[in-house]
């Protein structure tokens, strides 16, 4: 009998959309703001 | 190389690394039976909520020697500390609940975990609002140092506040007495991912430490 599991996976992908943007904006945030030191 | 260079490397490292450990645990690391994919989350919530109260810990310490030695780099460093783990905290409070609304069937609950973690991302917004706000180099120090010290008692509340509470927030399933109740799969997934958020960590705050350090030298930078 074939495994089944909650049909939950948009959160999923909805999480680490939402980590990368953070993580990306701040690393982008932060090139800004040190690129001229 | 300056160390706002280095810095950038290393988070440059890091978000690459990244991309990789996005790789292994949405496509390599078996599916958890009763969770779900949504178990997944797992994997970027919790090292990212260990940085949060890190580096809110190395905030405190960093102000506790700013207040005996008066050394200025080491405000830089707990500025530094504080902005990088306010954008970990951001990724906690925004994954825990996208966790919480297909598992709990609630986006949020005011249970003690929960409540003292947004308690502790709002210690970080009051802390950078305070560095804001005081003009004078001297007394800002100060005032963010008593702040940073009261944010670091904070922080084992929240780690044990699913032992001293009811709560809805599962059990430290890594940070606890005995060992990690994870099978040999998922733990290397979320040992690794602990890894990249610790480079992570690392190349924000050089960055951040670097323009910190420049502003004190030219306070208008």
């Amino acid at each position: 009998m074939p495994e089944t599991f909650p049909h939950n996976a948009g959160y999923m992908v909805a999480a680490y959309t939402v980590a990368a943007v953070i993580l990306v904006a701040y690393a982008v945030s932060l090139y800004r703001r040190t690129r001229n030191l | 190389m300056t160390l706002a260079q280095k810095g950038r490397w290393t988070t440059l490292v890091g978000l690459v690394l990244l991309a990789a450990v996005y790789v292994r645990a949405l496509a390599f690391t078996p599916i958890e039976r009763t969770q779900g994919p949504a178990q997944k989350i797992y994997y970027i919530h919790v090292p990212a909520a260990i940085w949060t109260e890190t580096a809110m810990i190395l905030v405190g310490v960093a102000s506790i020697f700013f207040l005996f030695l008066k050394d200025a780099r080491l405000d830089s460093f707990a500025e530094a500390s504080a902005e990088v783990g306010t954008a970990f905290a951001t990724i906690v409070l925004t994954t825990g609940p996208i966790w919480g609304k297909p598992i709990w069937g609630t986006w949020w609950t005011w249970d003690a975990r929960l409540t003292s973690t947004l308690f502790l991302f709002f210690l970080y917004i009051g802390y950078l609002l305070l560095r804001g706000a005081v003009a004078d180099p001297g007394a800002r120090a100060r005032y963010a140092a008593v702040l940073g010290i009261c944010g670091m008692v904070l922080v084992p509340f929240i780690h044990f506040s699913v032992y001293l509470f009811r709560t809805l927030h599962p059990m430290p399933i890594i940070l606890k007495p005995s060992a990690p109740a994870l099978p040999g799969s998922m733990l290397a997934t979320w040992s690794v991912s602990f890894a990249v958020f610790t480079v992570l960590y690392v190349g924000f705050v050089m960055q951040r430490y670097a323009l910190a350090r420049a502003r004190q030298e030219v306070p208008h930078a």
